[in-house]
């Protein structure tokens, strides 16, 4: 039941910003609780729509079913900052999800997909050295004070709660359209910075 | 949807190289080493959570392998074979991928897709019963089709395909079933179903997450090991850039719908899929392959650890059109393999009987040679009482079943039936 309803939050975000999206297009500023709560409630009402005796959430959900706390996590800082005029994840920890979110899909899904023998993704079910990399790296990004550690404890706080269809931690931490976010993210970085 | 995804995905990078026009909120107080102190200590107990459960739920451990479930002596008995059909004629359909289990009282079930033609929408998973005795196969009940998966999923479904039946401790029934939500065979994900009172009603389907990459490209076919500890190791296969064999590990939890698992790989490469796997003991088995190389031979690995790790795959001395096989241990450690004898058609279903765990083969029968037919995907069980029932696609049209004894065998290496 918690998964089911833990599925319906990033087709939320999602149709939120899309929302935010058309707004910034069409002019309008949205700030402050009001207009996140009228924005929220028409979010609500996309996602619950039913089409075709599917809900609109659980149609994303069919093609992605778990979308990575990362992603989520991001998405829910963008959503916030406009309404709020507050940043959750600073540029830094940005960043930081952005070089950890390449680095573990370089390493899973070649792998997974029949790159070699070993299949990293198996280090995901049960405890094993990938328990140990993230709290390492949690731990590590704590004592630097980078925000995205919050992000990985909400991370394993969701493994435990099982609040994605997976049961496996690396659908947690990472999923490939976090990968691609990353690449097209670190890429138009790299541009502005050959550019300047 | 596609288009809309990309352009907040495309917003969501640019965020991070974007200069902001708002103010952002100075959450940098709060990050002081008060606070860190205290992360520290909640990131140690999350973390300490997974390893409590890993070690508490027992599930560190799948078992060893149950290498003969046959426990009731076999006494000896004249040679036979039997032969029926358990699905009706498809007629312009087609039938394919069955799979059969004993239930308690010496009943079989069996299990196949069958619709209009491979991948169509409107594909079912069938169910028959059969027995006691000499009872018939009773009529197909559909179990599972595109429709009910979408509704018990609650997620759009395209079509299902290739169903693995089997019986369980407590004489639960279990189904492991492929549903494809994008594309062909290569978008598909496994699921499964149980019942408790032999195919009669059914729980709802539980999708099995077992890939990173969109959960897709697994599948399923051959007859899964019991292990010594109530779970399976489920040979199945992946197949989008890379084609390779893996082993579903299915265990029951404590609670009737609490089922845990994991995933383990036997190869990789682009070669090898479909494993029939034979367990010899506790910890030893082999494996046998169908062939996707253009080798176009039977692949074989062994394992010594249970199949935590496999050895390289080597080619045997027998083909392999691309097409399923399935092997079965006998009573004596000899291992009988169903298998299409030819390297480029499906034609000829032949059996063969190996002395030296696969090694070194024997031709022992002839069950189908007919040119333009197609005898395929075997699927073998031993029964408790000795009986051997084969069940394959009979030309598409329908499922065959097959009942021999390993008097029957005998005859046929002796050369005394034919």
């Amino acid at each position: 039941m918690t998964t089911y309803v833990f599925s319906f939050v990033f087709p939320f975000l999602l149709a939120t910003a899309l929302l935010q999206g058309v707004a910034a297009l069409s002019g309008r500023k949205l700030r402050g609780w009001g207009a996140a709560l009228v924005l929220g409630l028409i979010a609500a009402g996309i996602v619950l729509l039913p089409l075709d005796g599917l809900l609109a959430a659980r149609w994303l959900i069919s093609f992605n079913a778990n979308f990575s706390i990362p992603l989520t996590a991001i998405l829910f800082s963008k959503v916030v900052e406009p309404f709020f005029k507050i940043r959750l994840l600073d540029d830094k920890s940005i960043l930081t999800c952005w070089i950890f979110s390449l680095t573990a899909g370089a390493v899973l899904y070649p792998m997974a997909l029949g790159l070699g023998q070993m299949d990293p993704y198996a280090a995901g079910w049960g405890f094993s050295w990938l328990f140990v990399l993230a709290f390492s790296v949690t731990v590590v990004l704590l004592a630097l004070k980078n925000r995205f550690a919050v992000v990985l404890m909400a991370a394993i706080l969701a493994y435990n709660l099982r609040l994605l269809e997976s049961t496996n931690l690396w659908d947690y931490l990472v999923d490939p359209l976090l990968v691609v976010v990353a690449c097209v993210g670190i890429g138009s970085k790299l541009v502005a910075r050959c550019k300047a | 949807m596609a288009v809309l995804c990309g352009m907040v995905l495309l917003r969501l990078s640019a965020c991070a190289s974007e200069p902001l026009n708002l103010e952002p909120l100075n959450l940098k107080p709060l990050m002081h080493r008060r606070l860190v102190i205290i992360l520290f200590l909640a990131t140690l107990g999350l973390y300490a959570w997974p390893v409590y459960h890993w070690v508490s739920a027992g599930i560190r451990d799948m078992g060893t392998f149950v290498a003969d479930p046959v426990k009731t002596p076999i006494p000896p008995e004249a040679p036979f074979i039997y032969r029926e059909f358990v699905s009706p004629d498809s007629g312009s359909g087609v039938v394919h991928v069955g799979s059969i289990c004993e239930l308690p009282q010496g009943r079989l079930a069996a299990s196949w897709y069958g619709g209009t033609r491979e991948g169509a929408r409107d594909v079912a998973v069938f169910l028959s019963i059969k027995g006691p005795e000499k009872a018939s196969w009773s009529r197909p009940k559909m179990i599972v089709d595109r429709v009910s998966a979408s509704r018990e999923l609650s997620r759009y479904v395209k079509k299902v395909g290739n169903p693995l039946l089997f019986s369980g401790p407590g004489g639960r029934l279990w189904l492991v079933y492929v549903s494809i939500s994008v594309g062909g065979w290569s978008g598909s994900s496994l699921n499964v179903k149980w019942s408790d009172d032999a195919g009669i009603t059914w729980s709802n389907s539980l999708r099995l997450t077992l890939s990173p990459f969109f959960n897709i490209s697994e599948l399923v076919r051959n007859r899964p090991l019991p292990l010594s500890r109530s779970g399976f190791a489920v040979p199945i296969y992946h197949e989008c850039l890379g084609y390779f064999p893996e082993i579903l590990w299915l265990h029951p939890g404590a609670a009737a719908t609490d089922i845990h698992f994991k995933k383990s790989r036997m190869a990789g490469g682009q070669s090898f899929i479909q494993p029939s796997v034979v367990a010899l003991g506790p910890s030893a088995a082999t494996a046998f392959y169908r062939c996707l190389s253009h080798e176009k031979a039977i692949g074989t690995a062994v394992t010594g650890d249970a199949g935590a790790t496999w050895s390289e795959p080597q080619l045997l001395p027998l083909p392999n059109p691309d097409a399923a096989l399935d092997a079965l241990l006998l009573s004596d450690q000899r291992i009988l393999l169903a298998f299409n004898d030819s390297p480029v058609n499906r034609e000829t279903l032949r059996l063969a009987v190996s002395h030296d765990q696969g090694r070194h083969w024997t031709r022992i029968a002839t069950l189908e040679n007919a040119p333009g037919g197609e005898f395929s995907y075997p699927y073998m069980i031993r029964t408790q009482d000795g009986q051997i029932h084969l069940a394959y696609t009979w030309d598409r049209k329908r499922i065959q079943h097959v009942v021999f004894n390993e008097a029957w065998i005998e005859a046929q290496m002796k050369g005394t039936i034919q």
